[in-house]
């Protein structure tokens, strides 16, 4: 029988750590903001930081990128029976530098992967993906295959998941509602993800 | 000689799907032009092996996304071949219709990018999703799923058809009767689409034939050649329609036999609907183990929305031994270092979108 790499006390003490550093990242969060303001800079940046936050989350560009068959719906997402721009999504850009959303749609095979993430780098920071549809999510029907990405969070920082084969055009709003709270400091988290912190990382 | 090489795609906003072009232009002219594919590659032949026949369906109909019922109808048909299986009289016209609004909506869907790409911003895109919402949610109401049916069982349908079928179809057909015409006077009024594509990506009669093209991109050239027509499957030898047919062969050309193609499809489904005898379209059960295939190759050709695709199947009892696909797309896209020499690099694009190409089909 092999040796086991931690002993008990050492696991117990890990994970005793890993609840105290969820509870203290959540009470930083819980924190109210000082009603009070002794200085006139001090309201200006709680503000700013909030108007930034607004006019983020209510402008999202997404880039004009198509991989397969979600392209479709993400044209119907585009036309007229969802309206999308009454929220601020609606503003399919052909280059990279004026984008703030990448939604990959399809699946991503090992040739596109370097393509992918040459595009995610072209994009200006704060910068946010959508995995739109089973393929980019996990692999989707395409698991098995030899040349498949099996979900492009290995190689880019995912922030919302659309699931869905392909997922409908309503969902995909829903995705980027989420996002815009997110963006907007509606829910936790709403920093940009970067690459180094991925779980699920693949080195390609 | 050549000076200067540009690099378009893979991602371009104008390739629908994942192209990548290097062109070797003098000036504003095209000497050369070399398609680069494969970028979707996922292997679907040989996945298909693994798998026992009725598992299959939702892998062909990735081949296509822009109408996914023509393979998905074309697969389940050579495995209906294979097993011998015979089709109810109620099911053949039933897949008639269906397959034919699934025309409908890929012509559309062509039509409206197409346009987008030559100038005629978005206003005709608009149009053209808007009938085509209207079609896919028929088609949702029918199958139960909005974009991959997965509809086709052998022998029939999944299913008894709603009990509004008729009535809903007839007035879908009314709507689109009276919207599609509505479509040429913004077109071929319009100054931009027209000189943009008349004259553009002329292709003889002899060379399409030469090339194997199939599809819209061989009829706009004359050859008036129809799988529907010269080997007519289901209920297509009852049924009285034309098959438009272009005269010069080019880009205006395909959209004409594009555009006339939706208005025959509308005809078609109509008979089809007066003649349609009713009773059962329900098809077999999906089983793991079914009726073992007889050990005969089986191939099969169908007419889809962008031209002829044909099933190699070689059957073992359960499962394919081997399939092979011919996707006309990919057919149609070798013609296009042909189309492009000599053309204006800005007519690269009008080119490309008038062969109305699917990429998933070509890489398979």
């Amino acid at each position: 029988m092999s040796e086991r790499p931690y002993t008990d006390e050492e696991l117990f003490n890990a994970e005793k750590e890993m609840t105290e550093i969820t509870q203290n990242s959540l009470k930083k969060y819980k924190q109210t903001p000082s009603v009070m303001f002794t200085k006139l800079e001090d309201a200006i940046k709680a503000f700013s930081k909030d108007l930034v936050r607004w006019s983020r989350a209510n402008s999202m560009w997404p880039l004009q990128f198509g991989l397969a068959c979600c392209a479709m719906e993400l044209m119907d997402f585009g036309s007229s029976r969802i309206d999308a721009e009454r929220k601020g999504y609606l503003l399919f850009r052909g280059t990279p530098r004026q984008c703030d959303v990448m939604i990959v749609a399809g699946w991503v095979t090992k040739s596109m992967v370097p393509r992918v993430k040459r595009l995610y780098e072209q994009m200006a920071s704060p910068k946010y993906v959508v995995a739109f549809g089973e393929c980019a999510t996990s692999g989707g029907p395409w698991y098995e295959s030899y040349n498949i990405m099996k979900g492009i969070d290995q190689v880019l920082p995912v922030d919302v998941y659309a699931i869905g084969c392909p997922p409908k055009p309503e969902n995909l709003f829903g995705a980027l509602m989420k996002l815009q709270d997110k963006v907007g400091g509606k829910v936790a988290g709403d920093t940009e993800r970067s690459l180094t912190e991925n779980i699920r990382r693949a080195e390609i | 000689m050549p000076n200067m090489r540009i690099n378009i795609g893979p991602i371009h906003p104008s390739t629908h799907g994942v192209l990548r072009v290097v062109a070797y232009v003098n000036g504003d002219t095209i000497d050369s032009v070399e398609p680069h594919i494969g970028f979707l590659h996922r292997g679907v032949e040989k996945l298909m092996e693994t798998r026992m026949y009725m598992q299959n369906p939702s892998y062909t109909e990735k081949l296509d996304y822009v109408a996914p019922m023509g393979w998905d109808e074309l697969y389940v048909s050579s495995v209906e071949k294979a097993t011998g299986a015979t089709v109810l009289e109620n099911a053949q016209y039933a897949r008639v219709i269906l397959l034919e609004f699934q025309r409908i909506a890929s012509h559309l869907l062509w039509l409206g990018t197409f346009a987008n790409d030559l100038g005629q911003m978005f206003t005709i895109f608009m149009w053209a999703f808007r009938e085509r919402a209207k079609v896919i949610k028929f088609l949702e109401d029918v199958s139960g799923s909005r974009m991959f049916y997965v509809n086709m069982r052998i022998g029939g349908l999944n299913g008894e058809l709603p009990e509004d079928f008729k009535e809903r179809a007839y007035s879908l057909l009314d709507y689109l009767g009276e919207q599609i015409p509505k479509y040429k006077s913004l077109l071929d009024n319009n100054n931009f689409f027209v000189s943009r594509t008349k004259g553009i990506g002329v292709l003889s009669k002899e060379d399409a034939i030469a090339y194997g093209a199939s599809g819209p991109v061989l009829r706009a050239s004359g050859v008036g050649y129809d799988v529907r027509k010269s080997s007519p499957y289901y209920i297509y030898d009852k049924l009285k329609f034309k098959v438009p047919l272009g005269t010069h062969g080019d880009a205006y050309d395909r959209y004409r036999v594009r555009y006339d193609e939706m208005l025959e499809s509308i005809k078609i489904i109509k008979q089809a609907l007066d003649l349609m005898p009713g009773g059962s379209v329900a098809g077999a059960k999906i089983k793991l183990i079914g009726q073992p295939a007889k050990p005969d190759t089986v191939i099969i050709s169908r007419e889809l929305p962008r031209g002829e695709g044909i099933i190699y199947l070689v059957p073992d009892k359960q499962k394919p031994y081997r399939i092979g696909m011919r996707s006309p797309a990919y057919i149609n896209l070798s013609l296009l270092p042909k189309l492009a020499k000599g053309a204006k690099f800005a007519d690269l694009f009008s080119i490309i979108g008038s062969l109305d190409v699917v990429f998933a089909e070509i890489d398979r």
